[in-house]
């Protein structure tokens, strides 16, 4: 039995060895965050101390009470989930049509459409911005989320359409020629029938959305000018910017920022992964 | 069509397609398809045309001209191009864009491939690291630069702390010209968890008998790696290099937002190009001017694009093409 024993103390020892590897690089890569809520319930001289002080003595719940009164962060939230919620109904009404569109019917210059859609995401955003700022500024629309909003009702997300269309396409195509055997018009077959099975992935395309408006930077900045309509992420930059000083309170905010999205993932990491493969999926089609 | 379809239930589609034919009305049904077909689609089409195709062209154009955002604009020809390459930091933006995609587009794709190719390994508890390997890339990006600025504080940073306690050099980081590109590449490096899991979609999708085959053969791990892994997620990688090639050449909130921390920075080693757009305008609405700089940019990525896809024949294999 020496070859077997050998043999398993191997298996053995890879194994601690990939194990190894895998917590080294988890240390690694998890550390920033660790160390963001530990700066965050530190006093502000213990955060400048040097050496740096490792652990918070004590623990200063306080940085985020405090930090939440002096900036409206509440109201950056409240902003944010405005934001979002109107651009997911638009990104989940457009998209859906969309998809539908270019996977369920056949038409000629389909598939030439849906490419020029894809390539539309090689083109940089600042390709095209000014001449929509100075529109938008015609309208008198610059100032509030109008200009980021009224897109989504559009098509504008692509990754939306893209992803709900390779789940269109999945869904046998005998349950539309059955209804239209039975009368059933197109609308009717979207609304009924291929729309309620398609209810993960329409959950991905909300999730995915709902990140998108959360960390989005650019559109907002330039945009939004008051601050009183400020999204999450011009707060956060605001608070930077402001509190240079005080690192505790910058990394409360960045905590407080982070937390909610973190939850969200441990509860929806499935559908989170598959929404990502599923883009990788399109690659070979 | 409607009796047609009444009188034999789930045959009746092919069945009516095919007396239809024989009627000669070949193009009616496919008329209505396309009427529905572009129903359906037409959000798309108004959306691309009002908000893709019109702000396109009409920043070329803008390009030619002295606009500024009130008043007419004026056709100045080929001025903004010729001011562009007397302006010192337009050729400085671009050059640290370039540096910054150069380094960036083959460290990340070594480094995302790298994490899948971990997480594809058999072991215990994958699911949990694959948590941890892909969580930085949801920490929204306004954060990850609050904490990377803080990390690689010059003073009280725990990063410079760790160095000097390894007797190292410790640098300025985000605040030094030699070292500010390098922070960002750092940054970028901490949130790739989507092109990983795409990655990892894509690894566990070889067959796993090819592995198993070239086992028998007695090739070697790299062998395998290198023959049977590579070639087969080729056009994952692909995809995911150009997903990368657009974040780098559009780079931007970061750079802005630790500028938040540093007004003035390390002089101009951290003005990318999109920065330098923005600036010219939205601080000083020279939009003629910026017009032809993001004309400029869609050419260069246009041509960037058009290299990669020419390379990709020789170097992306797809499967069912081969058969």
């Amino acid at each position: 039995m020496p070859t077997s024993s050998s043999r398993s103390a191997r298996r053995f020892g890879g194994s601690v060895a990939k194990h190894a590897t895998l917590i080294a690089v988890s240390v690694l890569l998890g550390f920033p965050l660790f160390w963001m809520v530990l700066t965050s319930l530190k006093t502000n001289p213990q955060s400048l101390a040097v050496p740096p002080l490792w652990w918070p003595h004590p623990f200063v719940w306080r940085n985020y009470p405090e930090m939440l009164s002096a900036v409206p962060f509440w109201r950056f939230v409240l902003n944010t989930l405005m934001y979002a919620g109107v651009t997911i109904v638009g990104v989940c009404v457009s998209s859906s049509l969309v998809a539908y569109g270019f996977s369920r019917i056949r038409w000629r210059g389909r598939d030439v459409l849906f490419q020029v859609m894809v390539g539309t995401l090689l083109i940089p955003f600042f390709a095209t911005l000014i001449p929509l700022f100075t529109m938008y500024k015609n309208f008198h629309m610059v100032g509030w989320y109008l200009p980021l909003m009224i897109p989504t009702f559009l098509g504008s997300s692509v990754f939306s359409t893209f992803l709900l269309r390779q789940f269109f396409m999945a869904i046998p195509e005998s349950l539309s020629d059955a209804a239209r055997v039975d009368g059933a018009n197109e609308f009717t077959i979207f609304s009924r029938i291929i729309l309620p099975m398609a209810k993960p992935a329409l959950a991905t395309v909300i999730l995915f959305q709902f990140i998108y408006c959360w960390n989005d930077f650019i559109g907002p900045l330039i945009y939004i000018n008051n601050q009183v309509w400020y999204p999450l992420s011009l707060g956060l930059n605001l608070i930077l910017g402001t509190y240079t000083t005080n690192w505790p309170w910058v990394m409360a905010a960045a905590t407080a920022a982070t937390a909610p999205i973190i939850v969200l993932f441990f509860f929806t990491q499935r559908t989170f992964i598959k929404g990502i493969s599923i883009q990788g999926t399109g690659v070979k089609g | 069509m409607q009796v047609d379809g009444q009188t034999n239930k789930s045959p009746a589609a092919p069945l009516t397609v095919a007396s239809a034919r024989r009627r000669g009305s070949l193009r009616s049904p496919h008329r209505r398809a396309l009427r529905l077909g572009l129903l359906f689609v037409s959000p798309w089409i108004a959306g691309f045309l009002l908000f893709f195709a019109y702000p396109f062209f009409a920043t070329i154009y803008y390009g030619f001209t002295d606009f500024n955002g009130v008043g007419a604009a004026h056709w100045i020809g080929f001025t903004n191009y010729v001011n562009l390459f007397h302006d010192p930091l337009f050729k400085t933006s671009l050059f640290n864009t370039f540096y910054y995609t150069a380094i960036e587009l083959p460290l990340s794709t070594v480094a995302a491939l790298g994490l899948a190719l971990l997480l594809n390994m058999n072991v215990r508890g994958r699911a949990i690291y694959r948590t941890i390997f892909y969580i930085p890339s949801i920490v929204p990006l306004v954060a990850s630069c609050m904490i990377f600025v803080w990390l690689f504080n010059p003073a009280f940073g725990i990063v410079n702390d760790l160095l000097i306690d390894a007797h190292l050099p410790s640098p300025d980081w985000f605040f030094s010209v030699a070292w500010s590109k390098p922070s960002f590449i750092l940054l970028g490096l901490w949130g790739l968890g989507q092109p990983m899991v795409i990655y990892l979609a894509g690894l566990q999708g070889v067959p796993r008998d090819m592995y198993e085959v070239a086992a028998l053969d007695g090739a070697s791990a790299w062998k395998r790696f290198r023959y049977i892994t590579l070639p087969m997620i080729s056009p994952v990688i692909l995809f995911n290099v150009i997903l990368q090639l657009v974040l780098c050449i559009s780079y931007f909130t970061q750079a802005q937002v630790i500028e938040s921390a540093d007004p003035g920075g390390p002089g101009t080693s951290t003005w990318f190009y999109v920065q330098y757009l923005y600036e010219q305008a939205f601080l000083f609405l020279k939009l003629g001017y910026s017009s032809a700089m993001a004309f400029f940019l869609f050419v260069i990525s246009a041509v960037i694009m058009v290299v990669l896809f020419r390379s990709s024949a020789r170097w992306v294999y797809y499967a069912n093409e081969q058969q």
